[in-house]
């Protein structure tokens, strides 16, 4: 099984329609971003369910993870998950929306294995949570650094740096 | 003062890897010799190691010279370059991109560049589009024969066996980016809106005369080593990356391609005046370490082609749009945007979220780098240390990438 | 001194320079600075260049350094080249003290010597001169191989003044005697 980019072209419109037909409410507010991305947000409650249906939809068939990453909304996180279909070529940006005070939210390494470390690196930068990872723990930091330092609200401490 | 750093304690990375070793031992697993219990050794590779190629360290468990798990473990060059971001304005922060991925510089900057110049809704004029594509695949010339160069080095006992001649001749790259920008490696070129110097004079000339030098070159590269029967039977079979890897951890440059999978940015996702270019996708079968290492042999190739074209085509014009001389700082309008575009590791992708104010809300990097490391413990499990090192030398990594 | 001191030289004469300390300083440091073996402690793009210096184009070894060692039990020269940061810190310090004397580091490009482009960053060291001590600076982002070389120069002099035997020192005088000259 060769593994070829666009053997399925679409219209982005076209699959628009049919990623709202096949989602009902669960994709919300799916707008076309040209030329080839479409934004949608998604609930975090059902982000495990949609994240597996996305990946085995027939005719699009988003296989491949490119980024996961948190956003710092000053009300709220985000986590941000980029997905890829070779099928379409085609990406689409799915937003879930991460309340600042149980900031947690399904781990989809399920779905897609590579989204290992980047949501270790979101857990690593903002603190969010994601339930059911395999191993979450800091990435790019120190083990002992204290604190998130990509939310909007970091200040940088003197207990990050022994030495000064 | 410097006393708090003389720690004896494993860290977090070399507890997680005690912790399997005992799980193996309870579950009763024997070591690959037969009658022998299990006797595996946790042993750190990095972050300071020459083979490593920049600071990253593998924590490995080794059960005499075969590796039984790895865990990488990165960070030891995070330079908190999201967060300066929404710090520095956009145009103070071009010099910065610049040093994400220091063997690519120029494609670095042309990924976020291209970013914010979707935001802003900006072209650049057709004479700028081609001075970046040459300059891009120029830059893209000297990463490969970087990645070729230290990937043989690695293999050898003294090190720098073709190391001298790539880097020889990365020296003759070089000189035609510094008589263009004025730096040898961190350019700080690219503008929104075009490139900030047009071509010297007799630039033209000496860029054709290097190209006429470049495939001969690489025929001398093809002649060192594609034959060396040591140098087939270090590297073919070995650490093949199949296309459900590519497809699971989203691999992407040489490496996918090596796979047979025709994923190029540059003719998938078009940017720039790629359309107008003829150049081949380079692809092989197999997935192995020797794959890549023709793969990227072959794209230098189809660069100097590429570059060939440019130079045939190149319109005369502006090299730079003229709303955008002085001043420098700009506020784009608010809305996001994600662009990708084929860096020599792979998909590099900038995604750039705007409020509205001079600096940026929100700036991911998405390297390609970062993503290839992830598949680490899969290709590197089962083989024995010489081989990892053949490996990891193939799939080039670029620390500042993967750390930002 | 009398003749006699010459032709049997005592122990407790050799707290003076003299004419054979000061040979042995003369041929020790000749040795020592052109052949000194650097640890290629890369850490960032300063790394790229320090790479370049050693190829064909700008040969370090004119200099007698081209055997870069990986192992800093067989170096003398620490050539710090990148950004230094709070994970890589202890490491840093580590293997400089596993390092043997006597020891010198350089510390090469912007970062190295103060943080850099990256200086308020939250995990960055602003100069490694905080965590080992500093003998030559090199600025520059990055600095170019001749830069590199200069530096090299620069300690190639500071090799030279290291002495086996420090000068009197003057009366009410503190600090090292003048041993680094």
């Amino acid at each position: 099984m060769a593994l070829e980019v666009g053997t399925n072209p679409m219209s982005m419109d076209a699959i628009a329609a049919a990623l709202v037909e096949d989602f009902g409410g669960d994709l919300t507010d799916v707008r076309v971003q040209e030329p080839d991305t479409i934004v949608a947000r998604c609930d975090r409650a059902a982000l495990a369910a949609v994240a597996q249906r996305l990946k085995d939809h027939p005719q699009i068939g988003y296989q491949t993870l490119n980024w996961v990453a948190g956003v710092d909304r000053m009300k709220h996180f985000e986590s941000i998950y980029h997905v890829y279909s070779w099928k379409t070529n085609t990406w689409l940006q799915l937003s879930v929306e991460v309340p600042f005070g149980t900031p947690e939210v399904d781990t989809v390494t399920g779905v897609w294995p590579c989204a290992d470390w980047h949501e270790r690196e979101a857990w690593d930068m903002f603190g969010i949570v994601y339930v059911g990872h395999p191993d979450l723990r800091r990435i790019l930091l120190k083990d002992d650094f204290i604190g998130h330092p990509l939310r909007k609200d970091y200040i940088d401490n003197a207990e990050n740096h022994p030495h000064v | 003062m410097f006393d708090q750093f003389a720690t004896a304690e494993p860290d977090e990375a070399v507890k997680l890897a005690l912790r399997r070793l005992d799980e193996a031992k309870a579950r009763g697993e024997g070591s690959n010799l037969e009658g022998v219990e299990l006797n595996e050794v946790v042993v750190n590779m990095g972050p300071q190691h020459p083979s490593t190629h920049g600071v990253l360290r593998l924590v490995c468990t080794l059960d005499g010279e075969l590796i039984k798990d790895v865990i990488p473990v990165i960070g030891y060059l995070h330079r908190s370059k999201e967060k300066l971001a929404e710090k520095r304005t956009y145009f103070q922060y071009i010099p910065i991109v610049d040093r994400t991925e220091y063997l690519a510089s120029i494609n670095c900057e042309w990924g976020y560049v291209l970013a914010v110049e979707k935001l802003m809704g900006i072209t650049p004029p057709r004479r700028a589009e081609f001075i970046r594509v040459i300059s891009g695949e120029l830059m893209r010339i000297a990463s490969h024969l970087v990645a070729v160069g230290t990937f043989v080095a690695d293999l050898s006992p003294l090190g720098t066996a073709m190391g001298f001649y790539t880097f020889r001749d990365r020296e003759l790259v070089l000189d035609l980016l510094e008589s263009l920008t004025g730096a040898r490696m961190m350019f700080n070129y690219f503008r929104f809106g075009g490139v900030r110097y047009d071509l010297p004079d007799g630039w033209i000339e000496k860029c054709r005369l290097f190209l006429k030098k470049m495939p001969k070159l690489v025929d001398e590269y093809e002649a060192l080593c594609s034959d060396n029967a040591v140098f087939l039977q270090r590297t073919m079979g070995k650490g093949v990356i199949t296309q459900q890897d590519v497809m699971d951890y989203g691999i992407t440059g040489p490496n996918a391609r090596a796979s047979g999978v025709a994923l190029d940015l540059r003719r998938n996702k078009p940017y720039s005046v790629y359309p107008e270019l003829d150049f081949e996708v380079v692809v092989e079968t197999h997935g192995d370490v020797f794959d890549r290492y023709l793969c990227r042999l072959r794209e230098m190739r189809e660069c100097v082609k590429i570059v060939e074209q440019c130079l045939d085509m190149l319109p005369n014009g502006p090299f730079q749009t003229g709303s955008l001389r002085a001043p420098y700082i700009i506020a784009p309008p608010p809305g996001a945007v994600y662009v990708g575009q084929e860096n020599p590791r792979g998909e590099y992708g900038t995604y750039i979220e705007s409020d509205g104010s001079r600096y940026p809300y929100r700036l991911k990097f998405r390297d390609p780098c970062f993503c290839n490391l992830q598949l680490f413990p899969k290709l590197l499990t089962g083989i024995k240390i010489a081989d990892a090192i053949a490996v990891s030398g193939s799939i080039d990594l670029v620390l500042g990438g993967i750390d930002r | 001194m009398g003749v006699s001191d010459l032709r049997y030289p005592k122990l407790e004469n050799f707290n003076k320079p003299n004419v054979i300390t000061t040979t042995a300083d003369f041929i020790f440091s000749w040795a020592r600075s052109h052949s000194v073996f650097p640890f290629t402690y890369g850490l960032a793009c300063c790394a790229i260049e320090m790479l370049s210096s050693g190829f064909a184009r700008y040969d370090v070894a004119r200099y007698g350094m081209e055997v870069f060692r990986p192992t800093p039990r067989q170096c003398d020269l620490m050539i710090v080249a990148g950004t230094c940061n709070e994970k890589m810190a202890p490491v840093l310090r580590r293997l400089y003290d596993q390092m043997s004397e006597p020891k010198w580091v350089i510390s090469m490009g912007a970062c190295a010597t103060s943080g850099g482009p990256f200086y308020d960053g939250y995990n960055v060291v602003n100069g490694v001169d905080k965590i080992v001590p500093v003998d030559v600076y090199i600025p520059g982002c990055p600095p170019r191989p001749e830069a590199l070389f200069q530096g090299l120069l620069e300690l190639q002099g500071i090799i030279q003044r290291y002495k086996f035997v420090a000068e009197l020192p003057e009366v009410g005088a503190g600090g090292d005697g003048g041993r680094k000259g």
